[in-house]
């Protein structure tokens, strides 16, 4: 029974990723684009050469961070929509510290990166503090903060952080940057950062007790407050420390990838991220798989583009109905009369993968 | 600052979101919390700006917006009433999938590089008469017919739920879906019909936006203003003329803000431009209660559980 729920776990998404391509192949022949040679472009553009590989993992990165952000909140039953908005905080932070504290060197690069996380985790403990206190709905807390730091950033790059002619900030001295893995190669130890983050978090939720108690709040809250979890205590926890994580996420991507605050900064990547979780199950090592293979798509985008002039925002649409189908996927699965028919006929799983479609 | 400016400006701004914050009553009244109204807002506008640029009437625009809107929400329809789809997780979903179907096909037809397109804006319609009440008559009866729609629609919605037959019925819909189905209701069939309503207004308030508002269509258009939408129900109770006064303080937050930018061009504009959100969260933290909605609100009804 366990085993077959994993691999409906797996096999939905990978139905959606094949049903969206296979959408995304119409409308590409529909726009008189050949469909074959766009998804080879695509394939390129993301792995063809080691620099393309390392550009993918550089998009990858910030990915992994709002897809945990999204993920560990959700784990606990509160939805984090404002991973965007710490993630922008931190690298608020992190832009502050570095340009004009006057310190370089890798003792400031730490310090950047904890003021991130703390940036990050304070801009998360607001929708928390107003949830647990107030009881407001979460969601719209965190989204209004969204635009409230993308404006806060907006007011810096522009006014009081600015540097020179062009709105934006000055850029991270490089003694402070992250540094590259492989010299020759973009790819910073932001990876390995987001990696072993995304590490902790799943041994943190699936191998303690304290991980245990958060989950156990997010399956049922009124379950868990009979058993004596401090419930509020949990949700304000996950608040903060998925408002870290993409506080940290905004400190990595200034120090190893922009170095300096621009417009359009890190637009997206908090909603990027709840849909990655989502897609993921909220499974911390399937998000880090979904968000690559979102880098992917993005990468390669670009050089499917160039090739055939296919636009870009087709990729944004395969994104979109990846999530809309899995959504609609995993609930297909959970329906009373197809769990009937699924527990039915045990080993015909590759059937029953056709027909949720 | 010319305090006439301001409340013209007040009534304009707050139409939008009226109109989505009322989508959003009807769904909930349903039981269906639908935060997918940025979403299908986007589409709306989208839909709208398209309609009205190639056939150069507002109206068809609206018209076309309203029905993207239903083209939309009927995804979250099926999904949520007939899969039984969480709705939060699923208005989710809508909220990412449908900004990006409109700015494809936006950048399909009009191409990436092509000059900024405009299309013609809604022209304001006077009511004879009204009008001519000294001061008032100017600000509130000199306004585009979709403002008029949007208070006619609160009158109608507070009279719909509260003194019709339908309207309870509607509203046991979202109170207790099973009483209301042993009663003969048709709880699927209200649902999607609640689904329908609140596409075609989200979507009306997303035409809005891009038909009387501004003549251009741009990603993020929309700027979260259904969240805001969103919170204007949670403030104003889940009734109408709660709604109303809600998204009248927001409507004046964003009028404020604009008057302010033109105002003083010294200060940073970004600082204005976070006043209609931080007010938001004031007002929330300072009124929400969260135990005022309809009460299966949020939860999937399953005819045959029991």
């Amino acid at each position: 029974m366990k085993l077959k729920k994993t691999l409906m776990s797996v096999l939905v998404p990978l139905a959606s990723v094949i049903l969206a391509f296979v959408i995304g192949a119409i409308i590409i022949a529909a726009l008189g684009g050949s469909p074959v040679q766009a998804v080879a472009y695509l394939f390129q553009g993301a792995f063809g050469t080691p620099n393309n590989f390392a550009s993918t993992l550089v998009k990858a990165t910030p990915l992994i961070f709002t897809g945990l952000c999204a993920c560990f909140a959700y784990r606990c039953g509160v939805f984090n929509l404002g991973g965007e908005g710490q993630f922008i905080m931190g690298s608020i932070a992190t832009c502050w510290v570095a340009t004009t504290w006057g310190i370089e060197g890798p003792g400031a690069m730490v310090l950047c990166l904890l003021c991130g996380i703390i940036a990050g985790g304070i801009w998360g403990a607001i929708p928390g503090i107003l949830k647990i206190t107030r009881g407001l709905n979460e969601m719209i807390v965190s989204i209004m903060l969204n635009y409230v730091a993308t404006l806060f950033m907006g007011l810096l790059y522009t006014s009081v952080l600015r540097d020179g002619n062009v709105p934006q900030t000055a850029a991270v001295p490089d003694a402070t940057q992250l540094q590259r893995i492989v010299p020759s190669l973009r790819v910073t130890w932001g990876i390995v950062i987001a990696l072993a983050v995304a590490a902790v978090v799943q041994y943190f939720l699936f191998s303690t007790s304290k991980g245990f108690q958060l989950r156990a709040v997010g399956l049922n809250m009124t379950a868990s407050r009979f058993n004596g979890f401090s419930v509020k205590k949990y949700i304000l926890f996950s608040f903060v420390v998925s408002g870290a994580i993409a506080g940290l996420g905004g400190s990595v991507e200034l120090l190893g990838t922009q170095y300096r605050l621009i417009s359009g900064y890190a637009v997206g990547y908090g909603f990027d991220g709840v849909a990655m979780a989502l897609i993921a199950q909220l499974n911390p090592v399937a998000t880090v798989i979904v968000a690559y293979f979102f880098a992917v798509l993005r990468t390669g985008a670009n050089t499917m583009q160039a090739g055939t002039g296919v636009p870009t925002s087709v990729i944004d649409i395969i994104q979109a109905l990846v999530i809309v189908l899995a959504v609609a996927g995993f609930a297909l699965v959970k329906l009373p009369q197809i769990r009937q028919w699924l527990a039915g006929r045990g080993g015909k799983k590759t059937a029953e993968k056709k027909e949720e479609k | 600052m010319d305090i006439g400016e301001l409340i013209l400006s007040t009534v304009r701004m707050a139409t939008p979101i009226l109109l989505v914050a009322l989508a959003e009553l009807y769904s909930e009244r349903a039981g269906l919390v639908n935060i997918g109204l940025d979403g299908i807002m986007s589409f709306g506008a989208l839909a709208g700006f398209m309609v009205c640029f190639i056939t150069g009437s507002p109206f068809l625009g609206i018209l076309a917006g309203a029905m993207g809107g239903i083209l939309i929400n009927m995804i979250y329809a099926y999904c949520t009433i007939s899969l039984c789809a969480e709705q939060i997780v699923y208005g989710m979903a809508i909220n990412i999938f449908a900004p990006a179907v409109a700015s494809f096909i936006y950048r399909i037809y009009f191409g990436v590089s092509s000059t900024l397109a405009q299309d013609t804006l809604m022209k304001s319609i006077a009511i004879p008469y009204l009008k001519d009440i000294p001061f008032l008559g100017k600000l509130l009866f000199d306004q585009t017919p979709m403002v008029y729609f949007a208070y006619l629609m609160v009158v109608f919605t507070a009279i719909f739920f509260n003194k019709t037959k339908k309207g309870l019925n509607y509203k046991a819909v979202g109170e207790y879906p099973k009483a209301a189905e042993t009663l003969g209701i048709n709880v699927i069939r209200q649902k999607y019909v609640a689904c329908m309503i609140c596409g075609a207004l989200a979507g009306i308030g997303g035409a809005y936006l891009t038909t009387c508002y501004v003549n251009t269509y741009s990603d993020g258009v929309v700027a979260g203003r259904g969240f805001i939408a969103l919170s204007a129900v949670i403030f104003g109770r889940w009734s109408s003329g709660g709604v109303l006064l809600a998204c009248l303080l927001f409507g004046f937050c964003d009028a404020l803000q604009l008057r302010l930018q033109i105002m003083n061009t010294s200060t940073p504009y970004q600082l204005f431009q976070m006043i209609p959100y931080v007010c938001t969260l004031v007002a929330l933290a300072a009124f929400g209660i969260k135990k005022a909605g309809p009460k299966a609100n949020g939860k999937p009804y399953m005819r045959e559980e029991r």
